[in-house]
């Protein structure tokens, strides 16, 4: 009758304080499945799946900058694992490059425009994603 | 008069105390206790965040008829300073719908009303519909969005997809999902040889990974005696013959044999069987496993069917390949020669039980064989699966957990069915799909997405009513027998593997159609699917052309395009320079390799077609990835101009 005043302490949660996760380990099985998709974020996840559809093909499917049409270009795609290409990138550049593309921000007019595919809280998804590449190395 | 007054005192002052209880409930609330952390927590940001006003927050959406109390203690959802916050401040994923205008339990599930958090969070008791597991949250999406590509669900749209093709309306009602094709049954006794059957009876999988048909769990008796009445129906369907084999076939040599399987190859290649059928796990996904195929059905059959594949199995959606009947006996030698199973396990010897056929006709009636294999001597009632319609709103005190020690949720409970269908009941007849955890949980998503909850008709996406064109005439036939609609879309009916034929006729020039048909090259290397050659005479390509030409016309894609140089050469600078075109395409054998290589583009493609696929690309095929630039008209007719010089 005379409940305290509760706080979130009271109530412990049974996840981790990790960011909540869209994730496959959920209560019907114990373990978890080894794929790659386990712990990311639904912003994450979004951006996985418009990652693989738009940027895979030249930046390959783990961000390396490999994938099956990088073998022509010159300069190649940016590997989003190596943390010297990716020093001083900060989200205003991915998002300034992924909208306007190479040409947009004085680079290679070889990466494309994707504003016009994708608005911005997709391209916000991507880049959410391609962090979580950076930060996994 | 005294003992009344003490009386009146004590029972006055009891009066009080219970008078106070209300207030002072009210004022020691749970939720109090998480606004004032939650103006603890931001009051040590570096951001500027506004503290909450102590009190009971709610979003009341009248259209749906809900009230929502979460934001009481979740006050950090709009915030995005919170983002790295721990629950129950943490802020909200971006969404495309307003959290305003849809409430909470809209998506989450849950008890909107509830301000206590054991009365919100996980299996409250005797609440119908509970807080949605994570995992599962896109099967909320699906109560509204019944298209068939939900955007930013790709749980969701995968689950639908599993369970379209598994079929799973064979055996249970549920709406929105249409038969599959299966193959009949009828004259199976003449197409494969029993070791086979028997094997594949009880572990589909094992002859073809990629097979929708799930195993039943047969004991070994079971499979024998529902082989042996399978293969006493040999007569053939449509009162049909066989053809005998041709007398190429019988070889004097083995160099005779060695160029007939030779030729067999080449043909084999170029009629492109790999574009729908997987040869030893490579190559198209819609038709069977053709690694092993020698080993499961006899030569002659094999001619024969594809000979005339719709004789031998109804309906299916084979094309009839021309060949000669030499050349089909060369491609069925190269076939024998390759595609064998060499490590096709033998059966022990076996007799026929005497009531094989009472036994096998109970065993196919029992698990419903008849819903998804046509078989014309077996009428009759066969039984079913519940019905699946409504299966979202199931109440989880209404369910059987058995003996198991799962979750009893209705998400727990409909992924591990999906999983393993028979934990729960010795007695089920489910079968076992082989999903993986993965393709579970997108089943139970898809199935949790039919609720019976009634939402107000505004917020429901509906399917586009599928437009169902029939082409008629001599186009009509020749479309049906070499089912182009497996791979083409026209006029909205169709599977889009290849490309939507409708406006076919502005997009590609004519001399080009006709001669495609002669000699179809591929245009994108990179890609597994590609246009098979029908072998087809002169006269059924002029009549296709000629359709093409005259019918999948649109005229609001003419255009006039001047290719004076200057304009050419701007077109050169903005393919190079400016939007690097390059990149996914090739010219004169350098650029990329995503979209076809552009070096005759202008022999093969109309102006006007260019034109307005760069200005939008996606509204021509939207799972193209070519970018939208944005392009002037002037910039579209300059990258025309110059495309068009490329002959």
């Amino acid at each position: 009758m005379f409940s305290r005043c509760a706080g979130p302490n009271s109530h412990p949660t049974e996840r981790t304080a990790a960011k909540d996760s869209v994730s496959i380990k959920d209560s019907a099985t114990s373990q978890s499945t080894s794929t790659q998709a386990v712990n990311l974020t639904y912003e994450q996840q979004q951006g996985k799946i418009l990652y693989t559809k738009y940027c895979s093909v030249c930046h390959g499917e783990q961000g390396k900058g490999d994938g099956f049409n990088a073998y022509n270009l010159d300069p190649k795609p940016r590997d989003f694992t190596d943390p010297r290409a990716m020093a001083g990138i900060d989200d205003a550049t991915l998002l300034a490059t992924i909208t306007e593309g190479g040409k947009g921000v004085n680079k290679s007019p070889l990466m494309p425009a994707w504003g016009g595919r994708m608005n911005k809280m997709e391209i916000e998804y991507v880049i959410e994603y391609v962090k979580d590449v950076e930060r996994q190395h | 008069m005294g003992k009344l007054s003490k009386y009146f005192a004590v029972v006055s002052v009891a009066l009080l105390i219970v008078l106070a209880v209300s207030p002072m409930k009210d004022f020691f609330r749970e939720w109090k206790g998480y606004q004032y952390a939650y103006n603890q927590l931001i009051a040590k940001l570096p951001q500027r965040v506004k503290p909450a006003e102590i009190g009971i927050k709610q979003i009341w959406v009248q259209k749906l008829d809900r009230v929502d109390r979460c934001e009481t203690c979740h006050l950090g959802l709009k915030e995005d300073a919170l983002i790295n916050a721990k629950e129950p401040y943490r802020t909200h994923p971006r969404i495309h719908h307003d959290i305003q205008e849809f409430g909470c339990t809209m998506c989450h599930g849950g008890q909107g009303v509830a301000t206590e958090y054991k009365e919100s969070v996980g299996n409250v008791k005797f609440w119908a519909q509970p807080m949605l597991p994570g995992a599962f949250i896109e099967s909320s999406c699906g109560k509204c969005h019944k298209e068939q590509n939900v955007p930013e669900a790709p749980v969701l749209n995968e689950g639908r997809k599993l369970v379209q093709e598994s079929n799973c309306v064979a055996c249970h009602k549920i709406e929105g999902y249409q038969k599959q094709w299966v193959p009949s049954l009828d004259g199976i006794g003449s197409k494969v040889n029993r070791t086979w059957l028997v094997n594949w009876l009880k572990n589909p999988k094992q002859y073809f990974s990629g097979t929708k048909m799930p195993n039943f769990l047969l004991s070994d008796e079971d499979a024998d005696n529902l082989a042996d009445f399978l293969m006493t129906f040999t007569a053939i369907p449509n009162n049909s013959q066989f053809s005998p084999l041709p007398a190429s076939k019988k070889f004097s040599s083995d160099t005779q044999k060695a160029k007939l399987i030779d030729k067999g190859s080449t043909l084999f290649g170029e009629a492109r069987c790999i574009s729908c059928h997987s040869i030893n796990g490579k190559g198209g996904y819609v038709a069977t496993e053709l690694g092993k195929v020698t080993s499961k059905v006899n030569a002659q059959w094999l001619y024969n069917y594809i000979k005339e594949p719709k004789v031998f199995m109804p309906d299916v959606p084979m094309p009839r390949y021309r060949f000669t009947e030499d050349d089909l006996a060369s491609v069925v030698e190269y076939m024998q020669s390759e595609f064998v199973d060499y490590d096709m396990q033998q059966l022990p010897p076996h007799t026929p039980d005497p009531a094989s056929y009472e036994k096998g006709l109970a065993i196919f009636k029992k698990n419903n064989c008849a819903g998804c294999h046509q078989l014309q001597a077996v009428t009759g009632f066969s039984e079913l699966g519940p019905d699946l319609t409504y299966i979202g709103s199931k109440k989880a005190y209404e369910i059987d957990f058995g003996n198991t020690k799962i979750e009893q949720t209705l998400p727990s409970y409909l992924k591990a069915k999906v999983l393993t269908p028979r934990i729960f009941s010795a007695t089920a007849k489910m079968p076992k799909f082989g999903f993986s955890d993965e393709q579970a949980t997108a089943v139970t998503v898809a199935l949790l997405s039919n609720a019976s909850e009634i939402i107000p008709e505004e917020y429901i996406v509906r399917p586009k009513p599928s437009a169902h064109f029939v082409p008629q005439g001599q186009f009509g036939k020749l479309v049906k027998d070499l089912e182009c609609q497996s791979c083409h879309v026209m006029n909205g009916t169709g599977r889009l593997v290849a490309t939507d034929l409708s406006m076919e006729a502005s997009q590609a020039q004519p001399q080009w159609i006709k001669a495609y048909f002669k000699i179809p090259y591929s245009l994108r290397p990179t890609l597994t699917e590609r246009m098979p050659n029908f072998f087809l005479s002169q006269t059924e390509i002029n009549v296709l052309g000629d359709y093409i030409g005259n019918v999948f016309v649109v005229d609001s894609l003419n255009r006039t395009i001047r290719t004076d140089a200057a304009l050419v050469s701007e077109g050169r600078g903005l393919y190079y320079e400016r939007y690097g075109c390059q990149s996914c395409h090739m010219i004169g054998g350098k650029g990329g390799y995503v979209g076809p290589p552009l070096d005759k583009v202008g022999s093969r493609l109309e102006p006007g077609w260019i034109f307005h696929w760069l200005k939008d690309p996606e509204a021509f095929r939207p799972q193209s990835i070519e970018p939208d630039n944005k392009l002037t008209d002037h910039e579209a007719d300059a990258l025309t101009a110059f495309l068009t010089t490329l002959r």
